[in-house]
């Protein structure tokens, strides 16, 4: 057993109403008590499930984090600032239709609609953003409806909701597109499948997407009405430098909030999060910075991701350069800081640092390197 | 039962004690019965409206029991003997009017307000002694004992009411109203009656004579008092009061309405009846005090066996104490004492053990089996919690209020109303009722939760209403709300009936009492001409339900009116609709208890049409109950439930 034993009634006590929840879905997957609403998770009904998937895995209760990556990797935990990888590079889609519609290079988009095409899966659990811009889970079966899912979403999108519309007994093979957290989530029913909510061996591939937080719509929506009717917008940014404000691109031009203003919204509950890079991924896909607009960093983590990596870009599909040292130290070192401040943050939620509440499953001294300093 | 009006003077018949008040009231010759429904008292206006043409009687389900009551004055006012009917609830909302109505009188038509409470609160909100009521605004009262009597005493009210000109209470109860015994059939009137005629008409050499306008209060109040004094005069030597036992009892039971009969057998069980006497009072309000005087001075204890409250007690320990000097120490026994309690129902066996307590007896049961039978007779029973019907609509609209609610995620609450949704409150309802009073008073509630905003309540405010209670005491705070513009949202959950009593006809439904066809009010004409923002929603497709209250909450102005509208499927069967699906469980399918479903159906869910298999651990249709409506298909999380169209 990889996690802990409770019932959504722990899960509402221990996660969600100690500000732990990241909204990442995976409880809505198989549940009917349980449902998203407003950028919230919402427990509709008492159920009487002791030990019930909602809580097994959710990435905010004990993760053995080393049997985890032994189920999804082979290999421990890593130590690695960036976790488990085989290749750290830069990549682009080579399809300008898609860079256009894209947060960065596209990779991700040009990844997926060719693993669509090829025949590799059949469809992918991702997020889609409505028509007000708000992010919902969302099921692509197709190229285009994978485009109409590309940008980023600031606000945690419960993607993995998106499993419960995959009809039951539907044989799909599926690819899953989160942050972290989901990412972590799906790891843990892959390393511990659930009762009823569907099966995670369809799961052929997970695409990873760094993440640094993720907004609470009851705090980000007001603030985005605020400045523009959310229908106009065409893509949310926030430009490295100088990295002040927080900029929603509208069909009447680009609307500005301080980037201060918008840290307000912030769920706090990613304060615990420790993954900046999707760790639990066959591929992790990020911005490559400002000195390298239109490109995106790539972390390749599994043979199965490399090798889809590898035929799209035999296949044209695409564009990848080896990413420069000091860009590739850069990441590691926020990707450090992130676990620092993040294993800082649980202890003290804590109030021991031999407890990480959700961490578990180490090796000894593992916490203690990044809760020294 | 058939033939309610058959001719046939002497004949014995079994009626239940509403179908004696109604013959009662047919004997007496009404011409006039109106009601609002309410249990005990349902059956009584239906059971006159079967046979409204054979007899010529104008008979009405009025819009509430203040308008019954009115009716039922005016008919009397122009000299046709008339009935009002209500429970005890009922009488609180006509009771504004009776307190003016006892200071002009009523008119040369007898007028009689049979008046049912329910000790227990079986089908009742709350638990009242409406008696009180007489003594409150100066009114005769009678309590009957069973059918026949209750039969005699309303054709004795009408002549007394025509006599004091003053409306006349005959309180029954719950065990009266329904309780069947033998009733001998009296003569019936003639069809005919006189002509109906007000004879208020302006006298310009005599204005205030023939006025029926209350006041001016003292005269009008202390000739109320006077005609009182002659009740009490013609209580004194009313057949409805009877004595039965020994010169001078050890011990003097005074008892009325049923109580008697639980009396007059715990006597006989104990097999005391030589030592203990049983003065039963017929007419209770105003007490016969030299009747009453006369048996206390028989005896050195009294002990009062009444329903509800300890009323005969303190107008007789009232008595005593005016002829203290005269009667000497009497030791009185009731609820006072704690022999008997002053709330839930009085039965032999309570009466039984305030005997045997009193006498010092040991204490002793009906027979020497009865606890053994009635235990066994508990066993055949099976625990049934409170539950709405299988498809009833109510359930589909809570699911979609609670789901509403938690959706919405501000503390929203719902203000609860009188009716089947009452259940709200509990299971049924999914435990969305937080309040729940009188009639209306959840959107009188919601008016004041609506208008809080100042003091930092931000919760949204719903309001249920059943569409007869809409009619009957929800429109004012309607309007009220409007007007003061009050944030709340009004639900009207329109199943076409006054369902809970027994489908009675309301002013919505097209129909009058007697089945005749009506016009029809309005209910969504009637919101929207008030100024409320309508929607028209069916609970049965739930998500749209549930996305349309959301909505309303969320529109933060006066209040908003959704008629969740779907027709009782108990009034459905009756009229022979049949839904649409054959619903079956595919068990290969139903998740059962595990992880994904943990008995949704059958645990949350709750209609009473879905079994829990225990042995198989899966759910199952009970096809005698299942009324195919097909909801539980569009809740089950696994789709495992399956609906089929049959035609």
């Amino acid at each position: 057993m990889s996690s802990a034993k409770g019932g959504s009634k722990d899960l509402l006590e221990e996660v969600i109403n100690a500000g732990l929840c990241t909204g990442c879905g995976a409880c809505v997957t198989g549940c009917p008590y349980i449902v998203v609403r407003g950028g919230r998770i919402i427990v509709l009904d008492r159920c009487t499930i002791a030990a019930g998937d909602c809580y097994r895995h959710c990435p905010r209760t004990r993760t053995d984090m080393n049997l985890v990556s032994d189920r999804v990797f082979g290999v421990p935990f890593s130590s690695d600032e960036t976790g488990h990888a085989l290749t750290i590079a830069m990549a682009r889609s080579a399809d300008k239709r898609i860079s256009d519609r894209a947060q960065d290079g596209g990779t991700v988009t040009a990844l997926l609609a060719f693993a669509l095409a090829e025949g590799m899966i059949d469809a992918v659990v991702c997020t889609k953003m409505d028509e007000d811009k708000a992010p919902h889970g969302f099921i692509a079966h197709s190229r285009d409806e994978l485009l109409q899912c590309a940008g980023a979403s600031y606000e945690a999108g419960f993607a993995l909701e998106a499993f419960r519309k995959i009809p039951a007994g539907s044989a799909d093979r599926l690819a899953a597109v989160g942050v972290g957290c989901q990412l972590e989530s799906l790891a843990k029913m892959k390393a511990d499948p659930p009762v009823n909510g569907g099966n995670p061996a369809r799961l052929q591939l997970t695409v990873g997407l760094f993440c640094g937080w993720s907004l609470r719509s009851g705090y980000f929506r007001p603030i985005l009405r605020g400045i523009c009717d959310p229908a106009r917008i065409v893509k949310f940014d926030i430009p490295h430098s100088p990295h002040t404000s927080f900029d929603a691109y509208t069909q009447e031009g680009r609307k500005s909030v301080p980037l201060d203003e918008i840290r307000a919204a912030i769920n706090p509950a990613c304060q615990y999060c420790w993954d900046m890079t999707a760790e639990f991924s066959d591929i992790s896909v990020g911005s490559a910075g400002s000195k390298f607009p239109g490109w995106n960093t790539i972390v390749i983590r599994t043979e199965k991701g490399a090798e889809l990596v590898g035929r799209a870009r035999d296949a044209g599909i695409v564009e990848s350069e080896p990413l420069p040292e000091w860009r590739l130290s850069q990441l590691k070192t926020a990707a450090l800081n992130r676990k620092k401040a993040a294993f800082k943050k649980i202890a003290e939620k804590s109030g021991d640092s031999h407890d990480l509440l959700h961490i578990a499953g180490l090796a000894e001294g593992f916490a203690d390197r990044l809760l020294e300093g | 039962m058939a033939g309610i009006a058959t001719d046939n003077p002497g004949a014995v018949v079994l009626l239940v004690g509403n179908e004696a008040v109604a013959r009662g009231a047919i004997e007496a010759g009404i011409g006039v019965a109106a009601a609002y429904p309410g249990s005990p008292t349902s059956e009584i206006l239906p059971t006159i409206a079967g046979v409204a043409g054979e007899r010529d009687i104008h008979v009405e389900w009025s819009a509430n029991e203040k308008v019954a009551t009115e009716v039922a004055a005016a008919a009397s006012l122009a000299g046709i003997r008339s009935l009002a009917v209500m429970k005890q609830n009922g009488l609180n909302i006509a009771a504004d009017f009776i307190v003016n109505l006892n200071m002009t009188g009523s008119g040369e038509g007898g007028m009689v307000i049979f008046v049912a409470d329910d000790p227990g609160g079986m089908t009742s909100s709350n638990e009242q002694d409406s008696r009180m009521v007489a003594k409150w605004i100066d009114n005769p009262l009678l309590e009957a004992e069973n059918a026949q009597e209750a039969k005699e005493m309303l054709k004795w009210a009408y002549e007394l009411s025509e006599k004091l000109k003053l409306p006349v209470f005959l309180r029954g109860v719950t065990r009266l109203c329904y309780t069947r015994g033998n009733v001998t059939l009296g003569e019936l009137p003639p069809r005919s009656r006189k002509k109906a005629y007000f004879p208020a008409i302006w006298d310009m050499y005599n204005p205030t004579k023939s006025k029926f306008t209350a006041g001016p209060s003292p005269v009008a109040h202390r000739d109320l008092h006077e005609k009182l004094e002659v009740a009490r005069g013609v209580f004194e030597e009313s057949p409805f009061n009877h004595y039965s036992g020994p010169d001078n009892p050890e011990l003097l039971i005074i008892a009325s309405g049923v109580c008697t009969s639980y009396s007059a057998e715990a006597l006989k069980v104990l097999n005391i009846e030589e030592r203990v006497g049983l003065l039963k009072l017929g007419t209770v309000w105003p007490l016969p005090e030299k009747l009453v005087a006369k048996w206390l001075s028989s005896t050195g204890k009294v002990l009062f066996v009444e329903e509800t409250d300890p009323f005969i007690e303190q107008s007789v320990m009232e008595l005593a104490a005016d002829r203290l000097p005269e009667m000497g120490g009497i030791v009185f026994y009731g609820k006072r004492s704690g022999h008997l309690a002053p709330c839930n129902e009085q039965s032999t066996d309570l009466v039984m053990a305030a005997l045997t307590d009193i006498l010092g007896l040991p204490p002793q049961f009906r027979d020497s089996d009865y606890q053994k039978s009635a235990e066994e007779a508990m066993k055949l029973v099976p625990n049934r919690p409170i539950n709405m019907c299988a498809g009833c609509p109510h359930r589909a609209t809570f699911w979609a209020v609670k789901n509403a609610i938690a959706l919405d995620g501000r503390k929203g609450f719902v203000c609860g109303d009188i009716g089947c949704y009452s259940m709200s409150f509990a299971a049924p309802g999914f435990y969305q009722a937080r309040t729940m009073h009188a009639m209306g008073s959840g959107t009188g509630l919601a008016n004041g939760f609506g208008n809080m905003q100042r003091f930092g309540f931000d919760q949204p405010v719903l309001a249920v209403s059943g569409d007869s209670t809409f009619y009957h005491a929800v429109l004012p705070a309607l309007v009220s709300g409007v007007y003061n513009k009050a944030n709340f949202t009004l639900l009207i959950l329109d199943n076409s009936a006054t369902a809970m009593t027994g489908f009675q006809p309301h002013p919505g439904t097209g129909l009058l009492a007697t089945g005749e066809m009506a016009p029809v009010v309005d209910m969504e004409g009637l919101c929207r001409a008030v100024g409320a923002e309508v929607r028209v929603c069916d609970p049965f497709v739930l998500g749209e339900a549930t996305r349309t209250i959301v909505e309303m909450m969320q529109n933060e102005s006066g209040p908003r009116v959704i008629i969740m509208r779907h027709m009782c499927q108990l009034l459905k069967a009756k009229r022979k609709i049949s839904d649409k699906y054959r619903v079956q469980v595919d068990r290969e399918r139903c998740l059962g208890d595990s992880c994904g479903c943990d008995r949704l159906c059958t645990r949350i869910f709750g209609c009473p049409g879905l079994m829990w298999d225990s042995g198989a651990k899966k759910a199952a249709i009970d096809e005698a109950l299942c009324v195919g409506c097909g909801l539980c298909s569009d809740i089950c999380p696994a789709g495992a439930i399956k609906k089929e169209e049959v035609n």
